[in-house]
């Protein structure tokens, strides 16, 4: 842990996460799949990246590759200063916890916990005591107050969104990875989760790596990278609209 | 619909694996019981005929000097008669002293003694005896052997001239003598029946009988019919009672299979709403559904079936072999008993499933369209149940009051069943709040897993209490099993006490008294807590009763159970009941001095009569005649009469020890506590399959969630962890309301049964209780361990892609 504390500062300026001839592959012979084909990528602290691709794409492989949700099947992974393939599950597991935020598209809460213990959950995990100062800055930047000791089925989508992204941050990860965060919302509570996850990047230096299909939810990152058949097309930093239309388009 | 009926069968197999297990075990248990029951009725009917093979007529319903008087009568007309029955004597051989061996007779006729000779040869005079072979090896007595049988003046030396097989059950001993020498030790000896010979002309013997005797005649095939009968009758009873744990087993099974079908339907729902989607009828769908149940039925009770037999075999191989005094004979499986087990086994599937099946035809087909994952609402208790538990409650705790009133047994089945049902019902309210309860107790310890845990467990109230119900049933018998027989143990020993008033007595028989240092020796035994010099004089009394040692009985507490020792009166003499004769009173003589005496009779102070201090004085007495011994309490019965036995010898002194019968009472009682707990264990097995299969289907149903967790920094033994924490609760829940439970129907129990009839009360085995709980608890343990093993096994990506 100590060494990656002291690794932390020249996160915000320098590389979030780094993969070098990333693959993943699925089963084996006549039914091999190969869902990621060597990829380096690089992406900086501090901003919000999208990850772009149509379905099948391998935008989810590489999302779970980067969090240490799967293991690649060659290449390097690097996050926060850890080599991931380097680490056990065990470790791996205390690493995610420590060290990462999780925001997935539709089940993203334990349904028999209310939301404040859904929000604490990492940090109960892994023993550690809630800081209030930044819990309580939290629950109210993102409007969930009032609705504490409710249980995810007496929220509404956005609100249980909001929820998880609280969970992500309350424990100040260096990366949080965002899957389809705003899949099942309608286009006000997508709106709203977005600018939440914009404004903890622009205001408290937070890195953050969306995965989406979304061209309106690109449209808050910094950064958009754009994957096909398992391989990055382009790395585009911080792409107008009409460059990322192309980008995307092209691949069609 | 019958490529959906197949293809679910294949892929959910693995799922029903739990309930098919429960059901077979049900099934299995009946086939086992049939073969047990045809075994022993087999065993026990066996030889039934032998003794009576070469007699005319058949005398039953006699006592020993009816008995007597047949053989007299025999030996007058030159007929056969052979008296079979036992009396139960003190047998002491080569430092061996066995209380309590059953003693027989052989015919005087050669032809009419069925025993069969292994080694030696048969008694040809009144100071032989033979012995069982079986009997041998435990009396540690071989051919040639002295052994002396009997107590006190009575007793006789004879010796082993030879070993026996005694292939009939009815009427089998440990040491035959021949009748003149068992009727010479004993007057009491209990017949059985005599079977009787003619020398001549068979023609009239059975009316010529009836007015010779008072018993009934019966010719020996009427009497061999009837008593057949009634022997397998014996073991018919004891056939239905092992079916009622079978039924208990099964109602379990019930538990569990609807619990199973309930949750595999819950967690199906969508592919049942994309059936009814696609345009099957709810007609079809139940169809289906319920032929799955069926399906899964059949097959579970072939299985059971087949277990069954296998089992049934192999115990009775087993027990044949490590008992080999076992009446156990050929098994032979009653084809009605199989089919009634199978087809109980399909039936209890179909009813178990009736209601989870009716729940899938109401599916709507819209919940196929949904994308979002069913969320499964079940409420904690409707009002109805609230209603139908609250009125069973009442009306079961009124049987129950009733029952104590007067002392009615069925009232007490009755309203405990009632008020089971009622706790069942209120399962639901009352098993969460329990998990809450011990769950957040132990969360403050336990961290994150114990607090998951108890969440987990507590979101689907019915289906915890469905889960913990079916433990609860075998742990409230078992506690209550328990707590009863320990009650009743304890009432028992009370009353051993009673009739053992003295723990061991060494009494004189002949004319010197005994010497001065036995007391000492004596005290000197291992396992003697005191001992008490008893003064006395060996007198003759009168009536038939002949030469007895008389004994006033010592004031001494530290020796004598003093409120169950009788005191005699100045005028009183206190008998033995074997040594007692009919009349009421008796004269004694010492010497030249004589005096007449009131006979009361007791026993349990060795074989010698019992007078006031008064009236020793006035016979005169001579000196120490006994010695009484107190025990220490954790003697061991064996060593002690085989060391007090040791020092009796050399002075010619009877040992008599209450503390092997009172080891023999509380071991019968061990016995059929571990049976009772042994055959409850059935449906405690069943029950624990059930949690299992609840927390395995969880697993299935939680895999997002798993995955989730893993996702957010859980680990894998913190997920194991979980899984483990929820079983325990589920299963220590369970245990403790059943344990409370149980303690409470043992207590009405008490209160019916056995407070009216031996007096006594209520002990809590708190040693076994906690065994109970412990066992529970690790068997909950055990159950979640192949659950835990596959959950944790899912890598987080998998869940979470899982869609």
């Amino acid at each position: 842990m100590t060494q990656t504390q002291q690794l932390t500062p020249d996160l915000t300026t320098g590389t979030a996460a780094r993969t070098r001839g990333l693959a993943r592959s699925y089963g084996t012979g006549a039914t091999e799949v190969h869902a990621l084909r060597g990829i380096d990528l690089d992406l900086p602290a501090g901003r919000l990246t999208a990850i772009m691709g149509p379905s099948g794409s391998g935008k989810s492989t590489l999302m779970h590759c980067l969090a240490g949700l799967d293991q690649p099947t060659a290449g390097s992974v690097t996050v926060a200063g850890e080599a991931l393939e380097q680490l056990d599950d065990d470790a791996l597991t205390l690493f995610r916890r420590e060290r990462l935020g999780f925001v997935f598209q539709g089940f993203n809460l334990l349904p028999m916990l209310t939301a404040a213990e859904n929000i604490r959950l990492p940090l109960e995990l892994a023993g550690r005591s809630v800081d209030r100062a930044r819990f309580d800055a939290l629950v109210g930047t993102l409007g969930l107050a009032d609705r504490l000791g409710h249980r995810p089925s007496e929220l509404s989508g956005g609100q249980q969104q909001r929820v998880a992204i609280a969970r992500a941050l309350v424990h100040a990860p260096a990366v949080v990875f965002a899957d389809e965060p705003t899949g099942n919302l309608d286009s006000k509570a997508s709106a709203e989760v977005l600018d939440h996850l914009r404004r903890s990047v622009r205001e408290q230096g937070q890195t953050v790596v969306m995965v989406t299909h979304e061209l309106d939810a690109a449209a808050y990152a910094d950064d958009v990278v754009v994957l096909v058949d398992g391989a990055v097309r382009e790395h585009l930093v911080a792409p107008s609209r009409d460059a990322l239309v192309q980008a995307l388009g092209g691949g069609r | 619909m019958r490529t959906v009926l197949l293809a679910s069968l294949r892929v959910h197999t693995r799922r029903y694996l739990a309930a098919a297990l429960a059901i077979a075990v049900g099934v299995a248990f009946i086939v086992v019981t049939n073969a047990l029951a045809s075994a022993a009725r087999d065993g026990i009917v066996a030889g039934v005929d032998l003794p009576y093979r070469d007699a005319d007529a058949v005398v039953s319903d006699i006592d020993g000097s009816q008995a007597a008087a047949l053989v007299d009568r025999a030996r007058e007309r030159g007929d056969s008669a052979a008296v079979l029955g036992w009396t139960m004597q003190q047998v002491s051989g080569d430092g061996i002293v066995a209380d309590q061996v059953d003693v027989g007779a052989v015919a005087d006729d050669s032809r009419m003694r069925w025993q069969r000779l292994v080694d030696g040869r048969m008694p040809r005079a009144d100071g032989e005896a033979v012995v069982d072979v079986n009997a041998a090896k435990s009396l540690q007595a071989a051919v040639g052997d002295v052994i002396r049988v009997g107590s006190g003046a009575r007793a006789a030396e004879v010796e082993v001239v030879g070993t026996v097989d005694s292939p009939s059950a009815s009427v089998s001993s440990s040491v035959y003598l021949t009748w003149d020498a068992v009727s010479a030790i004993t007057p009491r000896f209990f017949v059985d029946s005599v079977a009787y010979a003619a020398a001549g002309n068979t023609g009239g013997l059975v009316p010529a009988l009836r007015a010779a005797t008072d018993g009934t005649v019966q010719s020996v095939d009427d009497f061999v019919d009837d008593r057949t009968q009634e022997l397998a009758q014996g073991v018919d009873v004891l056939g239905y009672l092992l079916l009622l744990f079978a039924g208990i087993a099964l109602f379990v099974s019930v538990l569990v299979i609807a619990n199973t079908f309930s949750i595999l339907f819950a967690q199906r729902t969508r592919d049942f709403a994309l059936l009814r989607c696609v345009g099957s009828t709810r007609g079809q769908l139940l169809r289906s559904v319920r032929r799955e149940a069926l399906v899964l039925g059949a097959l579970a009770s072939a299985l059971g079936l087949a277990v069954g037999a296998a089992l049934g075999y192999g115990v009775v191989a087993l027990v044949a072999a490590l008992i080999p005094r076992a009446p156990l004979g050929a098994v032979s499986l009653d084809p009605r008993w199989l089919l009634s087990a199978y087809g109980l086994g399909v039936l209890v599937t179909l009813v178990a499933s009736w209601l989870p099946t009716r729940r899938v035809s109401q599916v709507s087909p819209l919940v196929a369209l949904r994308t979002e994952e069913v969320a499964e609402v079940s409420a904690a208790a409707g009002r109805m149940r609230l209603v139908l538990a609250a009125g069973s409650l009442a009306a079961g705790l009124a049987g129950m009051g009733v029952a104590v009133a007067s002392e009615s047994a069925p009232a007490m089945v009755l309203g405990g069943g009632l008020s089971f049902i009622g706790v069942l019902l209120l399962g639901p309210l009352v098993v969460p709040a329990l998990v809450r309860l011990i769950g957040g107790a132990a969360g403050r310890f336990g961290g994150p897993a114990m607090r998951l845990a108890t969440g987990n467990a507590v979101r689907q109230p019915r289906r915890t209490a469905a889960t913990t119900a079916s433990l609860l049933i075998g742990v409230t018998l078992t506690t209550a099993v328990l707590t009863g027989l320990a009650g009743a143990r304890t009432s028992l020993d009370d009353e051993m006490k009673s009739e053992h008033p003295v723990d061991v007595t060494l009494t004189g028989s002949t004319a010197t008294p005994l010497p001065g240092d036995l007391l000492a020796d004596v005290r000197g035994a291992d396992g003697v807590q005191d001992a008490a010099a008893v003064p006395g004089v060996l007198a003759k009394v009168s009536n038939g009763v002949g030469s007895l040692t008389l004994l006033a009985p010592p004031g001494d507490a530290r020796v004598v159970e003093r409120a169950a020792l009788p005191r005699p009166g100045p005028r009183e003499l206190v008998l033995p009941y074997d040594v007692a004769p009919d009349a009421g009173r008796v004269t004694v003589l010492v010497g030249d001095r004589k005096v007449r005496l009131k006979v009361r009779t007791s026993e349990g102070f060795g074989t010698a009569g019992l007078v006031a201090p008064e009236t020793l004085r006035a016979l005169g007495s001579d000196g120490t005649r006994a010695v009484w011994v107190r025990a220490d309490d954790d003697a061991d019965p064996e060593d002690l009469g085989g060391d007090l036995d040791a020092l009796a010898g050399p002075v010619a002194a009877d040992v008599e020890s209450g503390l092997q019968q009172r080891a023999y009472v509380t071991r019968q009682l061990t016995i059929l506590t571990g049976a009772v707990v042994g055959l409850l264990g059935v449906a405690v097995v069943i029950a624990l399959v059930g949690i299992g299969n609840t927390l395995g289907l969880s697993v299935l149903e939680r895999r997002r969630e798993h995955a989730l967790l893993r996702a957010l920094g859980l680990t894998r033994r913190q997920l194991r962890a979980t899984l483990a924490a929820e079983a325990v609760l589920l299963s220590v829940v369970a245990t403790v309301l059943g344990t409370v439970l149980g303690v409470g129907y043992a207590w009405v129990g008490d209160l019916t049964l056995i407070r009216p009839a031996v007096g006594g009360g209520l002990r809590i085995p708190w040693d076994q209780l906690a065994i109970v709980v412990l066992v529970a608890g690790v068997a909950g343990l055990a159950a979640c361990v192949l659950p835990a093993r596959r959950a944790a096994r899912t890598a987080p990506a998998e869940g979470l892609a899982a869609d």
